[in-house]
């Protein structure tokens, strides 16, 4: 019955969601034609243009363009790009790959990165250096990712030349150097994202640490002369991870949209470049098959927290009926004893 | 040592390691390396617009442009005049498309009823309206009669320098053009080998070009959005040229670094102020000839150009093409301004410093600019200043592209800035469309001097008669404008010469066009002009 409801919430999200992804470019001032014609749009006589309108479909009335829409879904038809003329579905495959290939590695690195330096800072919070290392992280975090995109460039890409400025490369066609392409690639991409989002991972963490840190089984395993890092990093540490995880878990159905500005920088051919271009040329059925892609993997994203929730703490576990493992504790996580 | 220090200390050399072999030799000349700014799409005459690298595949009947005096043969041999109406080509023999199949008349017929016929695009009305080709019949293998409804004496210098010829073979079994991604099969001296969208085309030389191999073996070009990048891949040899103008910011300082060069041409394009004709009091003459007469043009280069383009005090058209009036004139006299806008009435009754009209409302417009085009802002604001001088106020809006375009389509707009490019700008059967399509005028608008004139301009039926009559257009166009000319910017490239210096420009085209890549005697008729330094070189070594 509970499954049920659940289900049931998350298909009236998805409609909801896609009704709006289907009205949201067609509300969206711009003309799509121009960028088929060009700006010699004006030049077609009324004809031409309604023919240009009805091969790009968008002379059929809305409702039915609608319906198309819907059942074009249920089918995996996305429609093709006005810009590319390619079916949508290959398009966001293709992009999908690239920002998969981005965004994975950069949540990664950032979740584990701001949980350590995280709980660090917490464990040592008032000592000597933690008011700098809080005041660095908090202006860290306030600093806009073009902003980081850029000083990148110029620091590593314009004065020591590391790295070439853009990802839009021509692959070697196989091997150990396609590969190396490719990390090369990521380098600048996975750098800016990591430096921005490295910060609201801390803060989230050191806050969870410090709460988990005044609790009585905390007290009670220094108290029974556990090793400072074993309570730390083994005790409350385990227990401050929840929050760190929904935010993580929340962050990976973002990161199907990948990262728009970050791509777009660094001329990185992910999905979040795709969406930054398609808006350009009001290229609609592109635009739409992107947020729909963004919706499913917010959807499921939170799907996933959701399930994965009773795993991590055995107090959903408990309180989730078919979840609970015979001898979980029913009040706490496991508490050193 | 400690295990985390030798970690630390082997990941430390790895990368160091690893930056310094991506420093390490480059590849072979034969292999060019061009930024362009953006994906023009899979290089079809049906999507996008990718016009200048489409020639790298496509050739045309004549080359390379309608932006020269006299444009020299490309798959035609010769186009001779047979009558007023009526013309006969003669193409070339022996050439093939890059699938080896034979290049004929019957591809040359095709294109141009594909092109008329067809799904419309961008050359579709170069063929069903200015000029209007009413029938094309194959006369043998390699030669083809147009016959145009109307006098069409430019048909050869402006249409067939226009036009890709697509291969009939091909493109007959594609009813619809805009889903058709494939690659591009032309005869051009470059086949597109590889296409990924958003991130590279890679184009390799065609050995069979009827007119001589491409010197570059291979072109590579990534997409790279982002001005930064680009000019920092410039600068750090990661790209041997780019497809982008420099700003002129950035001139001064990338022509002191010595290994780049710097390589002006002109763009044929026209920033422009367009008044709302269609809209009160905008549809007064006198009164858009009044806003011209004020806009001091010498300023808005000096100042906002920083000197690197010219004040378009010569109208509309470019006065570099070959179709441009010579006696063109688009002072700045603040003194006649004043002097029209109080013989229209046009006065400032209640002292606030706005004139106002007859019936009391104010000189107060609304002047819509592209928020991505800084340019642009920075000139519109110089235009509010000088406008005011003259007791009209303009207020500025800066608008997303898509928005100002929608907004400029449905005429919601007193005034915007825009750009004009080379095909508006020069070519003389474009100029001619646009005063009927309702981008300069509109059909339908009583307007009898106009239509008189065009209709003469119709009537003309050898070169120079239709030149004369294009240059009463002009004049007449210039006098009433509803395109007020602000500025005719230089384009500036910024290249490696140690990679590759045979950069020649064609007019409009920039450098990066397959002129650049051909050997010089292929030039010859085609208006390229040596624009780099071993370009000149060759240009002028005795033969």
């Amino acid at each position: 019955m509970r499954r049920g409801r659940s289900v049931a919430q998350y298909a009236v999200v998805l409609w909801v969601a896609v009704t709006l992804n289907f009205a949201l470019p067609r509300l969206a001032p711009g003309d799509p034609l121009e960028f088929v014609i060009g700006a010699e749009l004006g030049a077609l006589t009324p004809g031409q243009r309604e023919r240009v309108v009805r091969e790009v479909g968008l002379d059929r009335p809305v409702p039915e363009q609608y319906a198309r829409y819907l059942a074009g879904i249920t089918r995996g038809h996305l429609g093709r790009s006005i810009r590319s003329g390619r079916p949508v579905a290959d398009v966001l495959g293709e992009r999908l790959r690239w920002t998969a290939l981005l965004a994975i590695p950069a949540l990664l690195i950032t979740t584990v990165l701001g949980t350590a330096v995280g709980a660090w800072a917490a464990w040592r919070r008032g000592r000597a250096g933690d008011l700098p290392l809080l005041t660095g992280i908090l202006l860290l975090d306030s600093l806009p990712v073009f902003w980081i995109a850029m000083l990148l460039l110029a620091a590593f890409a314009g004065q020591l030349g590391w790295l070439p400025p853009f990802a839009a490369l021509a692959l070697p066609s196989s091997g150990a150097s396609r590969g190396w392409a490719v990390a090369t690639a990521l380098v600048f991409p996975v750098a800016a994202l990591v430096i921005a989002g490295f910060g609201h991972t801390f803060l989230v963490a050191r806050a969870a640490m410090l709460t988990t840190l005044g609790e009585d089984y905390v007290r009670t395993a220094h108290a029974k002369g556990l090793r400072p890092a074993a309570v730390v990093f083994r005790h409350a540490l385990r227990n401050a991870l929840l929050p760190v995880y929904t935010h993580a878990a929340l962050s990976l159905g973002a990161l199907a949209s990948g990262a728009v500005v970050v791509e777009t920088v660094f001329a990185y051919p992910g999905v979040g470049r795709l969406i930054f271009d398609a808006v350009a040329a009001r290229d609609y059925p592109v635009l739409q098959g992107a947020f729909l892609l963004v919706v499913v993997g917010v959807v499921a994203a939170n799907w996933l927290t959701d399930v994965t929730y009773p795993l991590l703490d055995p107090r959903v576990r408990a309180a989730t009926p078919g979840t609970s493992r015979a001898g979980a504790h029913p009040r706490g996580p496991a508490v050193a004893a | 040592m400690h295990p985390f220090r030798l970690i630390v200390l082997a990941l430390g050399s790895a990368a160091l390691l690893a930056a310094g072999c991506d420093r390490g030799p480059r590849g072979p000349r034969s292999r060019l390396t061009v930024a362009i700014p953006r994906d023009v799409g899979p290089l079809s005459p049906y999507i996008g617009d990718g016009s200048v690298l489409l020639g790298l595949v496509y050739d045309k009947l004549f080359e390379p442009s309608p932006f020269v005096p006299e444009p020299g043969p490309g798959l035609a041999e010769s186009a001779t005049q047979v009558d007023s109406i009526t013309w006969l080509v003669r193409l070339r023999g022996g050439v093939t498309w890059h699938d080896g199949a034979p290049f004929t008349a019957e591809d040359v017929r095709f294109t141009f009823q594909y092109y008329r016929d067809g799904p419309p695009n961008r050359y579709t009305h170069h063929v069903s309206a200015v000029p209007r080709i009413e029938r094309i019949e194959v006369e043998g293998p390699l030669a083809v009669r147009f016959v145009c409804a109307y006098p069409c004496p430019l048909l050869a210098r402006v249409t067939f320098a226009d036009l890709p010829i697509l291969p009939k073979h091909i493109w007959e079994r594609i009813t619809e053009p805009r889903k058709y991604a494939a690659l591009p099969v032309g005869t051009g001296p470059y086949r597109l080998a590889e296409y990924q969208p958003d991130r590279y085309y890679k184009f390799v030389a065609n050995g069979k070009y009827f007119l001589g191999r491409a010197r570059a073996e291979e072109l590579v070009m990534p997409i790279v959005p982002e001005q930064s990048a680009t000019f920092i891949a410039l600068r750090t040899a990661r790209v041997d040229a780019a497809a982008r103008d420099l700003p002129p910011e950035l001139v001064a300082q990338f022509s002191r670094l010595p290994q780049l060069s710097i390589i002006r041409t002109s763009s044929l394009s026209i920033i422009e102020l367009r008044p709302n004709f269609t809209r009160p009091p905008f549809d007064i003459a006198a009164f858009r000839r009044a806003l011209s007469l004020a806009v001091n043009r010498d300023t808005l280069v000096r100042t906002v150009l920083l000197g690197q383009g010219r004040p378009g005090t010569r109208g509309y058209p470019h006065p570099d093409s070959p179709w441009s009036n010579p006696d063109l004139r688009t002072p700045f006299d603040r003194a006649s301004a004043v002097r029209l806008l109080d013989s229209l009435g046009f006065r400032d009754r209640d002292r606030d410093g706005v004139r106002e009209t007859a019936g009391g409302s104010p000189l107060s417009f609304v002047l819509k600019v592209n928020l991505a085009e800084p340019t642009w802002i920075r000139m519109g604001e110089m235009l509010v200043g000088q406008l005011a001088a003259v007791g009209v106020r303009l207020r500025l809006e800066t608008l997303e592209a898509g928005v100002l375009s929608t907004q400029t389509s449905a005429r919601d707009f007193d005034l915007f800035i825009g750009e004009a490019g080379a095909h508006g700008a020069a070519d003389p059967d474009q100029f001619v469309m646009a005063l009927q399509s309702g981008y300069l005028w509109r059909d339908g608008l009583p307007y009898p001097e106009l239509d008189s004139l065009i209709a003469a301009w119709k009537r003309a039926s050898t070169v120079d008669a239709r030149r004369s009559a294009g240059f009463a257009l002009q004049a007449l166009f210039n006098e009433r404008p509803t395109s007020i000319a602000l500025a005719y910017p230089d384009q500036r490239w910024a290249v490696r010469p140690e990679a590759y210096d045979g950069w020649v420009e064609s007019p409009g085209y920039g450098i990066v066009h397959k002129w650049s890549f051909l050997p010089p005697e292929s030039r010859v008729g085609t208006g390229a002009r040596a624009a780099s330094a071993s370009a000149a070189r060759e240009r002028d070594a005795p033969r």
